[in-house]
């Protein structure tokens, strides 16, 4: 039980840390959202005095407080759920931008994740398993792959099955010209959006899955050393069986703890992905937020991805001491 | 061999793939494939990306910065609309006309008669008065406002308002009192049904994209364009490849290589360079400048040094338009530029011209090539913002083409906080950096924002909001004549004072002229008719344009 205390504590000052730094880095870096504002609009050509004047009204409103009243008034905010309002895509409240693109975020990229990881320790364990045959050819081609930069490989991926063989859709996550109102929850609708998603989550498991299948490859190798596979392959098992319960098993551990991680990561959606597809998500609100200043929907985005990462992990510290042990006394 | 093998498994993988992508194309396509294309095409609906990323958040508040683009000329119009296409005099919209009094302080307008709000109330003159005088539109200059009688307006202002014109005919937004008087913080309101006396009226808003519908009571005649659809799209690579398979009917973006856009023929395309790219120099040693570029003898030696149809040809792939050294948009603007100062920046670079200026400063050539004074090299630091490849290729240009005159130029990339602070604050050399055009045809704007010393602050000092000289260029002579030409409505005398400035300009080189920036616009010319062209320049074409988007999507046809 003290195990649990004391790891509950860590994670409470944590989250603490975690929310109030979200609140101060993006107040320390260089720039303000209103010049950068008037910039974007200037460049456009369309910075009439009046709208001078708003964007003036629009900024300038919250800039006499201190920054010690502001960091009260964040928590207080927080505390009643209240994530702000964005000011680059005014007047949506953060938390309905998040909301509306959170589901998107963890199903395509959570889906792509979870299937990346699966058929990379499957393929890797039958790639260690057949170590030293003609499969060892599929590691090359899987890790260049990955080493591809990933919106190269989504742009040739559109260039071809989008473009010019119009198989799959450019843009969006659902078709847009059929459905001009927004979701609706219709089959049509969500067979539109599986056919939306496949580019997209392909592009991710191509680039994803040779980090999986090296790892659960060489761990695979270093197993089959092991005395215990020797033993139970002298006992007369069933190659399969030893593959299986034996091998892959005890190979599978360590990627198993970096699964735990990448999955917290899914939250935090994939930037470039979907600024190529303009697939709706939580990546690009992000990186929206971090390039205009928009301090309330930069908060709310990290703030949702702190959470999440910590809570992961949290999970995993409760696992792991319920699994093992040791990790409860050293601890 | 055993590489061979793998790659053989690898194609099955791959076929493998490729057929579940079919499968799923099959179940997909059951449903969409077939009415996609008559979605888009068939019933006559335009889908445009006017430069909006995805979400999509409604907003149609025309004061609102964040405001679609469709609010401005689709729903919400000004009394004139000035077409920064051409030189031609204003288009009446909801005004009929409109006359200054002798000194400026005073602007008359008669209203268009028979105009009624999208929601069936009509359009008056107390209307107009209230467009003026709301506390987010007011000017501070105007003094008020007055209906005459039920189609006369009069403005009255603190001082004359010659050079407001466009700002308060063409860029004021007419909003309905009876709907706005009751609308507590106009900055802040969404205002996601609005009423307004456009050609089209909003239908719908989702994430990824919105709807206008043409307005049946619209007082020009209901636009014959039925539905419009407004696309978010986060990447121009996608909007290049949705306008390449007709997704897209018009969008004003750059593309590189317009031609493969329009091979087809779909596609119609037009290039109207609008905004001048330079180089700005942070050029007045009074006001805390320091650098060599303080020198007007080193400013005018790299104007003559660049190659500007090299910059064009390789860094803006020659899409770029010539520029004028006097700010005066070539073709548009011609009448207002000086017979006595050149026209057209050098095309050519002119290494020994630039060494000449040099030497008759009191330079001298040292060993390395490289001038100098007082033991000073002429060295300079040119930035452009990371990212933007067209500025950073111009700028490995420029130092190149530099040194080969004996200016030791660095091209450096800075992030787009770096460049904006510290044009802002005046700490720099040189930055590779834009000017924004006039929306009128007339030079004025720039002249006063960007050149005249009431407009500028002292290095260190941050620009205030409205002020664009960023060179810290303060030149009495100039600001007289900025003065001189605000406060008349004469042609002549306007003309008198802007020589006067572009004597001055051409000569000391705040801003080193560079290229026009391209202004691209695509559309569809198979299924739609009407477009601006090249002979027929009726509006500014790109979709993003504010008013001249509601002039084109109230001219454009169906093709039958």
């Amino acid at each position: 039980m003290k195990y649990y205390a004391r790891r509950l504590t860590f994670y409470v000052i944590t989250l603490w840390a975690a929310i109030s730094l979200n609140f101060f880095i993006p107040r320390l870096m260089p720039g303000n959202a209103e010049d950068i504002f008037r910039a974007k609009m200037a460049r456009k050509g369309e910075l009439t005095p009046a709208m001078e004047k708003s964007i003036q009204l629009l900024f300038g409103s919250d800039d006499q407080s201190s920054l010690w009243d502001q960091y009260l008034r964040y928590w207080n905010n927080l505390l009643h759920g209240d994530l702000g309002t964005s000011i680059t895509k005014f007047p949506a409240p953060v938390s309905e931008l998040i909301g509306q693109a959170l589901p998107w975020t963890i199903v395509l990229v959570g889906l792509a994740t979870v299937l990346s990881f699966v058929i990379g320790i499957s393929l890797g364990a039958w790639v260690g398993w057949r170590r030293g045959t003609w499969v060892d050819g599929i590691i090359p081609a899987s890790t260049l792959l990955q080493s591809v930069p990933y919106f190269w490989l989504a742009l040739i991926l559109i260039a071809v099955f989008s473009v010019n063989l119009a198989w799959f859709p450019i843009i969006g996550g659902y078709d847009t010209f059929m459905f001009p109102d927004g979701p609706v929850a219709t089959w049509e609708f969500f067979s539109s959006a599986v056919y939306h998603g496949f580019l997209p989550a392909l592009t991710i498991v191509l680039s994803s899955v040779g980090g999986w299948l090296l790892g659960m490859r060489n761990m695979m190798v270093s197993t089959l050393s092991e005395d215990y596979i020797t033993t139970a392959e002298a006992k007369g098992l069933r190659p399969f069986r030893v593959l299986t319960t034996y091998a892959t098993r005890n190979a599978a551990l360590p990627s198993l703890a970096g699964f735990s991680v990448s999955l917290g990561f899914v939250v935090a959606g994939s930037i470039v992905m979907e600024q190529v597809f303009t697939y709706p998500g939580v990546g690009k609100l992000m990186i929206n937020a971090v390039q205009d200043k928009d301090f309330a929907l930069m908060q709310g985005v990290f703030l949702v991805i702190t959470v999440t990462v910590l809570a992961a992990n949290f999970l995993m510290d409760l696992l792991y001491g319920f699994i093992d042990p040791r990790a409860r006394h050293n601890g | 061999m055993i590489r061979s093998k793998g790659r053989t498994r690898l194609l099955t993988a791959v076929a493998l793939a490729s057929g579940l992508t079919l499968l799923a194309t099959g179940c997909g396509s059951s449903g969409d494939d077939g009415d996609k294309g008559s979605a888009s095409k068939g019933d006559g609906v335009l889908t445009v990306w006017a430069g909006s990323q995805t979400p999509i958040v409604a907003n149609f508040n025309p004061y609102a910065p964040t405001v679609l683009h469709a609010a401005l000329g689709g729903v919400y119009e000004t009394l004139f609309y000035y077409n920064k296409a051409s030189a031609e005099a204003p288009t009446p919209m909801l005004g009929e006309s409109f006359e200054f009094n002798e000194d400026g302080t005073e602007l008359t307008i008669t209203i268009r008669e028979g105009v009624t709000w999208n929601d069936g109330k009509p359009f008056t003159a107390e209307d107009v008065v209230w467009s003026f005088t709301n506390d987010t539109s007011k000017p501070e200059y105007l003094a008020s406002a007055e209906v005459v009688d039920p189609t006369t307006v009069k403005l009255t202002f603190t001082g004359p308002q010659f050079t407001n014109e466009f700002a308060l005919l063409g860029a004021s937004w007419m909003v309905p009192q009876h709907v706005w008087k009751d609308v507590p913080d106009p900055v802040t309101f969404a205002n996601e049904a609005p009423v307004g006396t456009g050609p089209y009226t909003v239908q719908s808003t989702s994430d990824a994209s919105y709807t206008i519908v043409a307005n049946p009571d619209y007082w020009g005649g209901a636009p014959a364009v039925e539905k419009v659809q407004y696309l978010g799209i986060d990447a121009n690579t996608s909007a290049e490849s949705l306008l390449k398979t007709g997704k897209v009917d018009w969008a004003g973006m750059f593309v590189a290589d317009p031609d493969a856009l329009t091979a087809d023929g779909r596609l119609g395309y037009i290039n109207t360079p609008q905004d001048p790219t330079v180089l700005y120099t942070c050029a007045n040693v009074d006001a805390g400048c320091a650098g060599a570029q303080t020198d007007v003898a080193v400013r005018q030696a790299l104007n003559v040094a660049i190659d500007r149809g090299v910059i064009n040809e390789k860094a803006f792939v020659g899409l770029a338009g010539e520029i004028s050294p006097t700010f005066a948009l070539l073709g548009r603007d011609d009448k207002w530029i000086s017979p006595d100062v050149e026209k057209v920046s050098p095309q050519e670079a002119n290494a020994a011209e630039a060494g000449k200026i040099l030497e008759a400063a009191g330079y001298t050539k040292g060993g390395d090539g490289i001038y100098e004074k007082d033991g000073k090299k002429v060295e300079l630091t040119l930035t452009s913002v990371e990212g933007w490849s067209d500025y950073n290729a111009a700028a490995e240009l420029i130092a190149a083409q530099a040194k080969a005159a004996g200016i030791a130029v660095t091209a450096s990339t800075v992030t787009w906080d770096e460049f904006s602070d510290s044009r802002q604050t005046g700490s720099f050399e040189l930055i590779m950096g834009g000017v924004v055009g006039t929306s009128v045809a007339d030079p004025f704007q720039i002249y006063r924002d960007w050149f005249s010393g009431e407009y500028t602050q002292p290095v260190g000092t941050q620009l205030e909001s409205g002020e664009w000289n960023f060179s810290r260029y303060s030149n009495p002579t100039v600001d007289a004549a900025v003065n001189a030409a605000a406060a008349t409505n004469d042609e002549a005398a306007k003309k008198a004072a802007y020589a006067t400035i572009q004597t001055e300009i051409t000569r000391d080189l705040p801003y080193i002229p560079l290229v026009i920036n391209a202004t691209q616009t695509f559309f569809d010319q198979k299924d739609f008719t009407g477009w601006p062209t090249e002979g027929d320049l009726y509006a500014f074409p790109p979709s993003w344009g504010s008013v001249s988007a509601g002039v084109v999507l109230s001219t454009i046809k169906p093709t039958e």
